[in-house]
């Protein structure tokens, strides 16, 4: 077989003195389901090509053969822990096809388990980038007290991890009696723990060594690259789309978004945990603004068809940043056509460039640092 | 250097701490977690559900008319629910079919609980499905019948001490 034929990185590469290529993943634990192909010099990376796809479901083409309810379940298995963010553009972009007006209620009860969710991806996002910079009490710490949230999102949604929560028209079913309470000392509480990181993790001076100035992305670099979420606000642009294009009640409560300079590994590893108290802060501010009783759920015929030929483009900011829907319609049952535009895949780009020149060694701190999910890129 | 030194003794310190907090995690098969409710159920004339746990369905045989809703709402998420004969002659229930649910396919998602017009079918706190073999996930309407008991001991303490499962 000649080389054409092979997929890259597979092909035989020229032999040469100095340049080796490695193939990190797929199967590797240090790079998620997908491979990066990375080539050395000794100890530096020359270059690098990452190959996502390797976990490639067809959602967006099974999206077409069912309808608009039915095609809950599996929208939100591209990324488990942040089911609730990636089902809300699918669901904003749902109603405005219907012509649904949601509820007040309901409208809060989205933005708390949508930052519940957030804080529960970040979480677990955290457990991961600390365990492959060697820090294991990053590792355990995080994947323990993202429970006190799971806990709270059970209760909410009775199902740990894909809840299947927001339908187009509300969410599914009421807050548990006496949430409110349960869920502010449990919060309080998580962002007690969370600052208690500082001192271990991000004060720590063996993380400021080997992730500051490392992978740095400027901000010409970052915005001409089109990364969003947490890398772009790290390379100093000031774009939450919480705030920008407030979406449901985002535009009643006090968002603040964080912002770095720095661009480097560390601004990028920081930025998701000064988000996740930002999160704590709206959560408790939802739960005081949020109307104490009302329905949760407008009641949809069975069945809902679009009106006509119509599309539909909503985007919210997920724990990875922008994630947009396109909903195509041609007035049947289920959809002509659904894209989603996921943060992962946009972040990506952004490797090869931060790869050149840097240690093998730097590649766990800034490939984990892009806050990347593999399965999400995929779709 | 000493900017080095004190983030190290800080990291440490914070380390130290934590001997004298509680254990958090939970002695599983021992004790049990403590759900909000008999398990997520759906009022069909409000729309709404009503918050609990997603578990094993339960199907109440005086209610189910054999309609077959659950059975659709099901064929584009996991294809879980077949309609099977009971023995067992119903009033409402015509044809004498009911659902047999597959719990090596359901997702648990609780569409199928959503898509019920006659407060026949709802679910449970009962998870502990695992079985030997495939056949034993197939749960018939007969068994799906059963109310589970299911132990709920513990849940989330907050003390001065840390967080704990008491």
């Amino acid at each position: 077989m000649t080389n054409e034929f092979l997929p890259p990185g597979l092909a035989l590469q020229k032999a040469d003195e100095k340049i080796m290529t490695l193939n990190v993943g797929p199967q590797h634990p240090g790079s998620g389901h997908m491979r990066i192909i990375v080539q050395i010099d000794g100890d530096y990376i020359v270059a690098c090509d990452p190959d996502p796809g390797y976990v490639h479901r067809g959602e967006e083409k099974m999206a077409e053969y069912r309808n608009y309810i039915t095609n809950i379940p599996h929208l939100e298995r591209p990324v488990i822990h942040d089911s609730c963010n990636v089902l809300y553009p699918y669901v904003l972009g749902v109603e405005d096809l219907l012509g649904i007006e949601v509820t007040e209620r309901a409208k809060y009860v989205r933005v708390i388990c949508s930052e519940l969710n957030r804080c529960i991806y970040t979480m677990y996002w955290l457990a991961i980038y600390g365990i492959f910079l060697g820090h294991s009490t990053m590792f355990m710490w995080p994947a323990g007290d993202r429970e006190l949230l799971i806990d709270l999102m059970e209760k909410i949604s009775g199902a740990r991890v894909t809840h299947a929560h927001f339908v187009p028209g509300g969410v599914r079913n009421d807050l548990p009696p006496n949430f409110e309470e349960v869920c502010l000392r449990q919060v309080n509480y998580f962002e007690k723990r969370i600052r208690e990181y500082a001192a271990v993790f991000y004060d720590n001076p063996i993380l400021i060594s080997r992730t500051q100035d490392t992978g740095v992305l400027s901000r010409e670099d970052a915005i001409r690259l089109g990364v969003t979420g947490s890398v772009l606000r790290a390379s100093g642009v000031d774009y939450d789309l919480r705030k920008k294009e407030p979406y449901d009640v985002y535009e009643e409560l006090d968002v603040h978004s964080n912002v770095m300079k720095e661009g480097d590994s560390y601004a990028r590893s920081k930025i998701p945990w000064l988000d996740m108290l930002e999160s704590c802060n709206i959560i408790k501010q939802a739960l005081e603004k949020m109307p104490k009783s009302g329905s949760v759920r407008v009641k949809l015929k069975p069945n809902p068809k679009g009106k006509g030929l119509n599309s539909v483009y909503k985007r919210v900011e997920s724990g990875r940043g922008s994630l947009g829907c396109h909903i195509v319609s041609d007035g049947k049952v289920e959809p002509y056509r659904l894209k989603l535009s996921v943060g992962s895949f946009r972040n990506l780009i952004a490797l090869p460039y931060l790869l050149k020149g840097e240690k093998l060694g730097n590649m766990p701190s800034v490939y984990w640092s892009l806050n990347y999910w593999p399965v999400e890129a995929d779709r | 250097m000493t900017n080095t030194a004190t983030g190290i003794i800080r990291a440490l310190n914070s380390g130290i701490k934590h001997i004298a907090t509680k254990r958090f995690t939970l002695r599983y098969p021992e004790e049990k977690l403590k759900f909000v409710g008999d398990g997520y159920q759906f009022d069909p004339s409000t729309g709404v559900g009503i918050a609990g746990l997603k578990g094993r369905h339960m199907l109440f045989h005086d209610h189910c008319t054999g309609c077959q809703l659950c059975s659709i709402a099901c064929e584009g998420v996991a294809e879980a629910i077949a309609m099977v004969k009971v023995p067992d002659q119903q009033k409402q229930n015509k044809k004498s079919i009911m659902p047999q649910i597959d719990y090596g396919k359901c997702v648990f998602c609780g569409l199928c609980v959503d898509a019920c017009p006659f407060y026949a079918l709802y679910m449970t706190n009962d998870y502990e499905l695992s079985s030997f073999t495939k056949e034993g996930l197939i749960y018939t309407p007969a068994q799906l019948q059963v109310k589970p008991y299911v132990a709920q001991d513990s849940e989330i303490i907050i003390t001065k001490w840390g967080a704990t499962h008491g």
